[in-house]
């Protein structure tokens, strides 16, 4: 009872510090929750999803042509293998539609929405009432959220120059192809609308779809990885782009990369601001034994022990810390949501958030032990106090050995050296401060390197993912010759370069990895080998660190590749990064390639234009070269509209952290600061006595912060400058990624840096600001 | 002699309001003060001495009523404006010294010097001119308040008072924290800088240092009821003074 007195009666007299510790901990709570939340759901998310919506767990997708019965067969006789089922479906290799802000180019498969099926029936979130009309669509829910489309809009599509005008008629979610990073998308149209499609695309769209629904999900991968190795000759044949094979192990893992990371900067950041209130409370804890240390004396002298008046400090701050977790973990709930809409953005499907007690009781324990702990050791010099030493308001810890900035001869402005001068006073409360700022500066550059690197230069963000940023990719035709095609392509008007890059798949000492094939990886814009090189000739290939871990094998090492009979040992020259395919790839050269596919001459030709306009040059191929090219691709497009989903979110992610930036920086000068003009009342009176003006106070202390502030921006722009990348590759690690090198665009880097100094600026004379309400006789007597 | 007012207060109220009980510290107050006075004010605890000089000086508003000073009305001006008419027109010297316990004695002067005047190099002159003045050696202006004894830090305190000439050099109970022996070497650099024609208004209960006055003003229950004149003070007319002064404060009931 003697410590709830002590405890209640130290709260009560410091309301606005409390108010603000408070405040600091419900946000890190917060963040802790939706953080933790969404890392242990994410898991379990795409597979209950999977199950919830019927989904299939292996999809394969062909032209109608190139079907074979024996696919079906194959799945129906696993025994991993519960159910199959196949269906027509009009296959596009190239739709161009508008998703977002930008044309994209991708892979479609339109589905009849009357035709009975058991894997993956239409599941729409929002239709449109009434039935269905021919020119209808039924769209991933994908549009909606990140393509911003709504109910009864239209939605216009080009296929081979012809336009298909439809009208939105529902969103559905799936796990399969509801987003543009899939590579292909998945329609649904009304009988009537699926026949009309089926008749003006002719033959050559005819599909068909097998769908696999397997007794254990995690066997998706094994088991379709066993379907490539059963069937190896359909995906060779790289100029037929009409065949797309997903498992519900590889959506997931694409699906659920970007959320993971995301999710992971949350918990980052909520680590942060964990660290930052521990460090406040330390200040804190420090602070009211310094300021009540007469007190102590006093009830040290009435006869309470050292750990009665710990206890009272421990249980003040525990106690506020266990209420703001509290309300902080509440108040996550009413944040989920918004981070379920950054989910739904990038994964087309809609998370619930549902009640989860145990990931509360977790927050809620992590900070308030923290705190208890932190208050504890911060305290634990009231043991060593002696009454009387305490009421004689304890021992003095500054000398006064150097008067620094002497004002008749140091050089600045009387403000300036003041404020100097009031800096150096509070060494380790302005240290507290820098490495707090620094912290958060860290992060909040962390969050716009992010984000610039996903939304405005995206170049090392596609590289990340494994793509290269060519702007156009031209297919030659099957029989034409690509190196002599190449060639020509070199002459034209405005292009840079061009280097032949296919993508293949081939086996591997026994396991099948996706491979690139390319006549020179150095005009490559992405270098993915960070250890070692590409192969250079014949008898050479790179792999992935992925792979290379997986088989057992480092650079100098032999590896066999496999391609339908034949095979061939190469030397591992280097090692690669890449995101995706789980981050299992190889490349080898053109005659390497040549070894295990004899005649192999190379098809996708890929080139960089020199500012010429996409659509223009691609026009000018297919005039120029007519049939020695086959299919062209606009990469800027279909780039733009794969990276598209992650914008927003990354953007979120963004103003969340900066947000949360602005509220600490403010929160922490707000406590700061007045505890400072608390303890120098006396002296701000004198000062004013003296002749100083609210003003020049108010000016003094927010200089005597600004270098703090610089010093603390800095370090923490430094910081997020050089390691940024390396905080990023440690995230990606998991995925795939050794090595990251997103541009760290200076400008933008300096600019927040100004901001936040100004920011802190502008608080810290806004907070001293209540020093005009006190006249300065009041400042003197009070 | 012409004399030339150096300020004059016309129906100057101050009221405390505490638990919604009003009290009134100064009532009505019509006061003159003369250029070079060396002007005392005298009175039982609790009589609005410090309220009244607090008010003179700028340092706290009044209720209600006028200040008029060096062609200013105090009572008009908003805080930072009476700040600067402060820092240009007045000293403080308090009981309590009130130096900055972070500065050097020397900085604590020019603190208050380089608010008025831009010209480091001369007020630091003056400054340390104004110290050996005092009697406080070179050793003492580097050192913290904290290591000087109250006599010196209190010499310090006036100086920092008259670093920017002012007007008139307002003192709450300057001596009140001191030993005889400071006491005195303190009140002998008030008359010493009064002999110069400084302004002096104190605020004092101690009747040794009301005797340096040459104007002795009684204040009860915040009004002035008693206005005794002096000649300025000499050493060896101290006997007479006393009786004087011993004289009026016993008509008013001290």
């Amino acid at each position: 009872m003697k410590i709830w007195h002590l405890t209640s009666a130290n709260i009560r007299s410091g309301k606005s510090a409390a108010f603000s510790l408070f405040i600091l901990i419900v946000i890190a709570a917060l963040l802790l929750n939706v953080g933790l939340t969404v890392l242990t759901k994410m898991g379990a998310f795409f597979d209950e999803k999977s199950e919830q919506l019927d989904e299939p767990h292996i999809v394969i997708m062909t032209k109608q042509s190139n079907y074979k019965p024996d696919y079906r067969a194959y799945f129906d006789n696993r025994s991993e293998v519960k159910a199959t089922e196949e269906e027509a479906i009009i296959l596009m290799n190239s739709v161009k539609f508008r998703y977002g802000d930008n044309d994209v180019s991708l892979g479609a498969a339109f589905l009849n929405a009357d035709a009975d099926r058991t894997f993956g029936p239409i599941r729409t979130v929002e239709e449109l009432e009434g039935p269905a009309q021919a020119g209808d669509i039924f769209v991933p829910l994908g549009f909606q959220s990140s393509a911003g489309y709504k109910l009864g809009d239209s939605f216009e599509m080009t296929y081979q120059g012809q336009t298909f005008s439809y009208r939105i008629k529902g969103f559905y979610e799936t796990t399969m192809m509801g987003t543009p990073n899939m590579g292909i998308m998945k329609y649904f149209l009304p009988d009537a609308s699926y026949r009309q499609l089926m008749e003006s695309a002719g033959d050559s769209a005819a599909g068909m779809l097998i769908s696999a629904g397997l007794h254990d999900t995690n066997q998706s991968s094994e088991v379709r990885q066993a379907f490539d190795k059963q069937f190896p000759d359909k995906s060779m044949d790289v100029n037929n782009p009409l065949f797309w094979q997903g498992d519900s192990e590889l959506v997931k893992s694409v699906g659920s990369i970007t959320i993971n990371v995301v999710a992971m900067i949350l918990v980052a950041f909520a680590a942060v601001i964990v660290l930052v209130s521990l460090m406040v409370i330390q200040f804190r804890v420090t602070n009211s034994i310094d300021d009540g240390i007469v007190n102590i004396g006093v009830l040290k002298a009435l006869g309470y022990t050292s750990r009665q008046i710990i206890a009272s400090t421990a249980l003040q701050f525990t106690l506020i810390s266990a209420v703001a977790a509290i309300v902080g973990a509440a108040l996550s709930y009413g944040v989920l949501p918004v981070f379920g809409g950054i989910v739904t953005t990038l994964s087309g499907l809609i998370w619930q958030t549902k009640f989860d007690a145990g990931m509360n009781g977790a927050s809620l324990l992590v900070v308030t032990l923290a705190v208890l702990a932190v208050t504890l050791i911060a305290s634990a010099r009231i043991r060593s106090l002696q009454p009387v030493t305490a009421l004689r308001g304890g021992i003095r810890t500054h000398s006064f050995l150097r008067n620094r900035f002497p004002l008749d001869r140091a050089t600045g402005g009387l403000q300036l050296l003041l404020a100097c001068k009031a800096m150096i006073m509070n060494k380790k409360q302005n240290m507290m401060v820098a490495v707090i700022i620094a912290a958060i500066t860290f992060a909040s550059i962390f969050s716009v390197v992010l984000y610039y690197n996903v939304a405005s230069d995206k170049t090392a963000f596609v590289h990340l993912v494994g793509a290269e940023t060519s702007n156009v990719i031209v297919n030659a035709a099957p029989d034409a010759d690509s190196g002599k095609l190449m060639a020509d392509i070199n002459k034209l008007e405005g292009v840079r370069k061009s280097v032949i890059l296919d993508m293949t798949s081939m086996k591997l000492d026994g396991e099948t990895v996706f491979t690139s094939i390319s006549d020179d990886f150095a005009k490559l814009e992405n270098q993915s080998v960070y250890e070692g090189r590409y192969p250079k000739y014949d008898n050479e290939i790179a792999v992935t660190w992925v792979v290379a871990d997986m088989l057992g094998k480092e650079v100098g090492d032999t590896i066999v590749a496999e391609a339908g009979d034949a095979s061939y040992t190469y030397l591992i020259t280097g090692l690669s990064q890449s995101i995706s395919n789980l981050g299992q790839a190889a490349y080898i050269t053109i005659p390497g390639a040549q070894h295990i596919m004899p005649g192999y001459k190379g098809t996708s030709i890929n080139v960089y234009l020199d500012g010429a306009d996409n659509a223009g040059f691609m026009e000018q191929i297919k005039k120029r070269f007519g049939s020695q090219v086959g299919e062209v691709v606009d990469m800027d497009e279909m780039i733009d509209g794969q990276t598209s989903i992650y914008i927003s979110a990354v953007f979120a992610v963004m103003v969340i952290v900066l947000l949360i930036t602005i509220l600490v920086v403010t929160l922490i000068l707000y406590l700061v600061i007045k505890k400072m003009i608390v303890k120098r009342k006396k002296e701000l009176g004198i000062l004013k006595a003296t002749g100083y003006t609210t003003f020049q106070l108010m000016r003094q202390i927010a200089l005597s912060f600004v270098p703090v502030v610089i010093a603390g921006v800095l370090a923490g722009g430094v910081l997020g400058s050089l390691f940024t990348n390396s905080v990023l590759t440690l995230l990606l690690s998991g995925a795939g990624i050794h090595k990251v090198a997103f541009i760290v665009h200076l400008p933008l880097i300096a600019l927040i840096c100004v901001g936040l100094i100004g920011l802190s600026y502008g608080v810290s004379m806004l907070v001293s600001w209540g020093i005009r309400r006190i006249s300065a006789y009041g400042l003197i007597t009070e | 002699m012409t004399t030339t007012e150096l300020l004059r207060t016309e129906k100057l109220c101050k009221t405390f309001s505490s638990g919604g009980i009003q009290q009134h510290a100064l009532k009505n107050l019509d006061i003159s003060l003369v250029q070079g006075d060396f002007t005392v004010i005298m009175g039982s605890s609790g009589s609005g001495k410090s309220t009244l000089l607090y008010a003179l000086s700028g340092m706290d508003k009044p209720t209600l009523g006028e200040i008029h000073f060096g062609g200013q009305e105090l009572s008009k001006l908003n805080n930072d404006q009476l700040a600067v008419f402060r820092r240009k027109n007045c000293g403080f010297v308090f009981q309590q010294i009130h130096l900055l316990d972070s500065m050097s004695i020397l900085d604590n002067v020019l603190a208050s010097g380089l608010l008025v005047s831009k010209d480091r190099k001369a007020i630091a002159a003056k400054a340390k001119q104004l110290l050996a003045q005092v009697g406080l050696t070179e050793a003492a202006w580097g050192k913290f308040p904290s290591q000087l004894s109250g006599g010196e830090a209190q010499r310090a305190g006036i100086v920092r008072a008259l670093i920017n000439s002012p007007d008139v050099v307002f003192a709450d109970e300057p001596t009140g924290a001191l030993n005889s022996a400071a006491s005195d070497s303190v009140l002998n650099v008030f008359t010493d800088v009064n002999r110069n024609g400084q302004s002096i208004v104190m605020v004092t209960h101690d009747l040794k240092t009301a005797l340096r006055g040459n104007r002795v003003l009684y204040l009860r229950d915040g009004v002035i009821c008693g206005d005794l004149r002096l000649d300025p003070y000499r050493p060896e007319h101290q006997h007479a003074r006393h009786e004087k002064l011993t004289a009026f404060l016993a008509e008013m009931g001290w």
